[in-house]
């Protein structure tokens, strides 16, 4: 197959010149014999485009991709490093928040505690005060009564000296002794009688 | 790769067959068209002159469209007025002396090729830079290209990232430049080759030749950069694990096999990209030669379908070859680094 286009490509390169001068013309058709002056030009071209293009556009354009890349690059590198600081912070803020919950707990149950005792100690308190109170008042009720009956005896003793000597007195002289006692209750007081004495 | 050496093959064949039969016809008319111009030139006064004209655009064979496409010449074609395209006025490149180093004489005065690399190198820099600057400028602005830039950026990148860096080996991005210089020149040039009155200068043995042969230097550079003292192993063969009676031996043998791997090389790049990018226009240009052997409007319509259809395949392999193109620079200069580990 190989040997049949070689030969194919060879009879055609070979036929060409041959065919194309009886059609007529002076001189062959001629692919593959190269021409310096072309080679020297496509050589130069080639040449200044490379280094215009490696200057003014490959260089900018891989520079503002590598850049564009290096800051991609580095948002996911600081989103990553961003999230796991999130995550630190929250497991933080969550343990942090447990303490917080279980002293709170612990804070109410003190208080509970305290409240407790305090109530305790206010009733036993009262309690004392109370019966305080009521011995002083048994005992105070128990002193003004002795006075009074003291008092309601004197007056009775008075009294009782009172009417016999005017009993004495009117036996003494009827009618005199009768207007003696009737004035003498006339005018008298029984703070007059006591004040008499 | 073989269907295009063996597509190239049968045009080349059948080419000066079909301009046989087309000149057959058209002699007559040309020699009379010729003759009467020739006169109308005497009486002007000016027949040197346009003798010396037809003279300096190169040999012209009646009835043969297809050999001044393919081949280069001293004459660039352009629109002579707006609506007669297919008679295009023809402008007659300067021609200088021969520049003589020693005993050998080159003759650098510019040809049509030349013309056409040269506005091919203008058009990649022009579009390149200027999608470079607008890419920077977005960039700079927004963080992102857009538009044109990001489109030149996806084509940069593609050739950079894809083509280029996985194939130089590792520290290889000093020269992904050149690959990408390589791509986009060639690309332009190729393409240039498709539009109206351009010509293909990749279809020319001088201009593939030189750039593999820029390339050959540059995988040898790589090499000796690479490898430093051990780059001789890529010429000389010298395996020490042989006992030293087989290893002279392997030693006389392999080493020219080697320098033709080297030499093979550069030669494959050359022929592949030349024989491709003349082998579509050969097509083309034979499809439309039907329609004229023929001279008949109803079967022409079947040629000048099968010419769109290699004119759209034309458009793909002129990206497909200045692929592989750099493709394959990247992969020998990626190999010759490599050969060290």
């Amino acid at each position: 197959m190989r040997t049949l286009f070689r030969s194919l490509v060879i009879t055609a390169l070979a036929a060409v010149p041959a065919l194309a001068q009886e059609a007529g013309a002076s001189s062959k058709v001629d692919l593959l014999s190269p021409n310096y002056g072309l080679m020297f030009w496509t050589l130069i071209i080639f040449a200044v485009l490379f280094f215009v293009l490696a200057k003014f556009a490959f260089g900018p354009i891989t520079k503002a991709v590598e850049a564009r890349e290096q800051a991609l690059e580095d948002a996911i590198e600081s989103a990553k490093r961003d999230r796991e600081e999130a995550a630190r912070l929250l497991a933080e803020q969550r343990a942090a928040l447990d303490a917080t919950r279980g002293e709170a707990q612990k804070l109410i149950a003190d208080a509970r505690v305290a409240a407790e005792r305090v109530r305790a100690e206010l009733i036993e308190q009262a309690h004392t005060e109370q019966t305080n109170m009521l011995d002083r008042a048994r005992r105070e009720i128990e002193a003004e009564k002795a006075g009074a009956i003291a008092q309601l005896r004197r007056e009775a003793v008075d009294l009782a000296i009172a009417g016999a000597g005017r009993v004495i007195d009117r036996n003494l002289d009827q009618a005199a002794n009768r207007q003696l006692v009737e004035s003498f209750l006339a005018s008298v007081t029984p703070a007059a009688v006591s004040a008499s004495r | 790769m073989k269907i295009g050496t063996f597509v190239i093959a049968l045009l080349l064949s059948s080419t000066p067959l079909a301009a046989q039969a087309a000149a057959v016809d058209s002699a007559a008319a040309f020699a009379a068209r010729q003759t009467a111009r020739e006169v109308q030139g005497t009486a002007r006064g000016e027949a040197n002159h346009a003798g010396g004209e037809h003279e300096a655009c190169g040999p012209h064979v009646p009835g043969d469209i297809i050999t001044p496409h393919i081949t280069d010449s001293r004459c660039i074609e352009y629109p002579k007025d707006g609506w007669r395209i297919w008679e295009p006025a023809e402008y007659v490149l300067p021609q200088w002396a021969p520049i003589h180093i020693g005993s050998f004489a080159i003759d650098i005065s510019p040809t049509k090729h030349v013309v056409m690399l040269f506005l091919a190198a203008l058009l990649v820099s022009v579009v390149l830079i200027t999608a470079a600057r607008a890419h920077v400028r977005h960039t700079h602005e927004t963080g992102r290209p857009r538009g044109f830039a990001a489109g030149i950026e996806a084509m940069v990148l593609y050739v950079r990232q894809e083509v280029a860096l996985p194939n130089l080996g590792h520290h290889g991005e000093k020269y992904a430049p050149f690959i990408m210089a390589l791509f986009f020149f060639i690309l332009f040039a190729n393409l240039l080759g498709l539009i109206p009155y351009g010509s293909t200068a990749t279809g020319n043995v001088s201009v593939t030749a030189t750039l593999a042969i820029i390339t050959f230097f540059v995988v040898e550079i790589a090499g000796i950069r690479a490898q430093g003292p051990g780059y001789l192993n890529t010429i000389f063969y010298w395996n020490k694990d042989l006992h030293p009676v087989i290893r002279v031996a392997m030693f006389i043998i392999m080493s020219p096999i080697e320098v033709v791997g080297k030499i093979a090389k550069p030669f494959a790049l050359t022929v592949r990209l030349l024989a491709n990018m003349t082998a579509g226009h050969i097509v083309v240009l034979a499809l439309i030669g039907l329609i004229f052997t023929f001279k008949s409007y109803v079967i022409g319509i079947a040629p000048a379908a099968m010419a769109v259809a290699i004119m759209m395949l034309e458009l793909f392999v002129a990206f497909l070859q200045a692929f592989i193109f750099s493709l394959l620079a990247a992969v020998f200069i990626g190999q010759i680094r490599e050969a060290a580990h």
